[in-house]
């Protein structure tokens, strides 16, 4: 098998049978390595018979295999034990680590008890919620909705609900608007695009609800909430438009033979 | 010769044709007879799988089957967020049930506005007099906080890895859901003691509610218990975060995981 004709693979450099990236080489080629026929062909005397007896007694059981109703698979994949299993631990105990040692470093602060009669000077949700605080905040944009009479066309509550419709209504349609089989943000600039200005907006609506806490006047931090996500979204566009250009070129080639863009 | 099909696996007669000097018959019918018995056939798999230990190589890591590791450590510190969301699901869980213990859903017992209710005072009495039960109390909201970040940023990985697409559609808006609830976990967990800022956290809710046409008095009366704050509003938030939520996620955090199960993981390339 390894002589002069027959070139040495080492499982994936073949250009030829070559796909993406070439095939996963998880064990060593055939070719290299004698099988128990060739090793039976290379020695004599009861070595030989050993082998000979060995070969059919392993395609005894091979017909057997054959025979029965239960179906072998070539499973290629991570081991779910115990690799993924210790991986998982390991991950788990260090999150609950960090957990209970920020708890311990940082614990939670109380406040004054609640009092209906009293408003707070500055009202807060937890910061996960602050995006959805500045939605509600947008009533000096809600003048632009009037109509001609001179009454705002409904109310700034409403307005802010509003405003929370349209951005879960968008972030829902996103995968009946994205197609494809593109999955890096250098495939798709636009989409990483609108991505990065949906990530800024939402800091830039924090900081609007938190407006008292910047000392920049609010007609600025208007501009600001709406100026800055657009600003990046373009950055980030052209940015990765110019990496696609070079960075992805080698990659697409064979990509693309594979899974042709819808 | 007989028509009749041969036997492969007849050993005797493979012995037979062989014509075979006394000791290979010997050695031969030891080695059938010893093998019968003891499947020495099965130690030579042994031995090839050792052999191919020896000589082992590693599966290719999927940056290297996609040529991606001159490039970039591409995403994988991101690929644990939706179990690190579930493990701090979990802490949250196990010691929000322990605070349950100690915790009271009431607004009795402040005579003038401003005055500790009930709620509170359980709460301080948690703090101050529960053995860990500060610590419990820290673990419970940094668990919440965590899961919060770990469910956003989770959901930033998908949209930017694309993981989102085409067979993919009904776990993203799962996902949506998903968001949503742990939002109003996080927003009725933050009412519960009865603080100021709890109170007029749960004002703003009311008054979204209200401000919406058609379905906004009745939402504001199945959520907060009516149009003012009060009794009510703490019990329903509280049975909300307590009874509802925990059943209702836990069932859709299911789901989530069983349909990327199904449909196995979407890969970065």
């Amino acid at each position: 098998m390894t002589d002069d004709t027959t070139p040495m693979t080492d499982g994936g450099t073949d250009e030829e049978a070559r796909t993406d990236g070439g095939p996963p080489a998880t064990v060593p080629p055939d070719d290299e390595t004698p099988t128990w026929t060739e090793r039976k062909e290379q020695s004599s005397g009861l070595a030989q018979l050993t082998y000979q007896y060995f070969e059919r007694s392993r395609r005894e059981d091979e017909d057997l295999r054959a025979e029965s109703t239960y179906v072998e698979r070539d499973v290629l994949g991570f081991p779910a034990w115990p690799h993924e299993t210790i991986r998982n631990l390991a991950i788990t105990s260090f999150f609950v680590g960090i957990m209970i040692l920020v708890a311990a470093l940082m614990p939670a602060h109380f406040g004054e008890p609640a009092n209906p009669g009293s408003t707070p000077a500055i009202i807060l949700p937890d910061w996960y919620l602050y995006w959805s605080f500045g939605l509600l905040k947008l009533n000096p944009i809600n003048p632009s909705l009037e109509v001609l009479g001179g009454n705002i066309a409904i109310s700034n509550e409403f307005l802010g609900i509003i405003a929370h419709g349209i951005v879960f209504g968008v972030i829902t349609l996103v995968p009946f608007l994205n197609k494809g089989s593109a999955r890096r943000p250098v495939e798709q600039p636009f989409w990483a695009a609108v991505g990065v200005t949906g990530v800024i907006l939402s800091f830039t609506l924090a900081a609007l609800a938190i407006q008292n806490f910047f000392p920049i006047s609010l007609d600025l931090l208007l501009t600001l909430t709406f100026m800055l996500p657009v600003a990046g979204g373009i950055i980030t566009y052209a940015v990765l438009k110019t990496m696609r250009e070079g960075y992805m070129y080698d990659l697409n080639r064979r990509y693309y033979m594979l899974r042709p863009p819808k | 010769m007989s028509l009749k099909k041969q036997d492969e696996m007849d050993h005797n007669a493979w012995l037979k044709e062989q014509d075979l000097t006394v000791i290979e018959t010997a050695f031969l019918t030891t080695l059938i007879w010893l093998d019968k018995r003891l499947r020495i056939v099965d130690y030579l798999e042994l031995l090839e799988t050792m052999y191919y230990r020896a000589n082992l190589q590693m599966p290719k890591s999927h940056t290297e089957q996609y040529d991606l590791d001159n490039k970039f450590w591409y995403w994988y510190p991101l690929y644990s967020l939706g179990s690190l969301s579930i493990i701090a699901y979990l802490v949250a869980a196990v010691s929000g049930a322990l605070l349950g213990f100690y915790y009271a859903p009431s607004t009795a017992g402040a005579a003038a506005q401003g005055d500790p209710t009930a709620a509170y005072d359980s709460l301080v009495m948690i703090m101050t007099d529960v053995q860990f039960g500060y610590m419990l109390r820290s673990i419970h909201r940094w668990a919440a906080q965590f899961m919060v970040a770990a469910v956003f940023l989770h959901m930033l990985r998908v949209y930017f890895t694309g993981s989102y697409k085409e067979p993919r559609e009904v776990n993203w808006i799962l996902g949506i859901v998903l968001i949503g609830l742990t939002l109003l976990f996080g927003f009725s967990g933050y009412v519960l003691p009865w603080k100021q800022l709890s109170f007029w956290a749960a004002q703003i809710g009311v008054e979204m509610a209200l401000a919406t046409p058609i379905v906004g008095e009745w939402a504001a009366q199945l959520l907060f218990g009516g149009f003012t704050l009060g009794q009510a509003t703490l019990v329903r938030m509280y049975i909300l975060h307590v009874f509802v939520l925990p059943f209702v996620v836990t069932g859709l955090i299911a789901l989530h995981v069983g349909i990327v199960w199904v449909q196995g993981i979407a890969e970065p390339h």
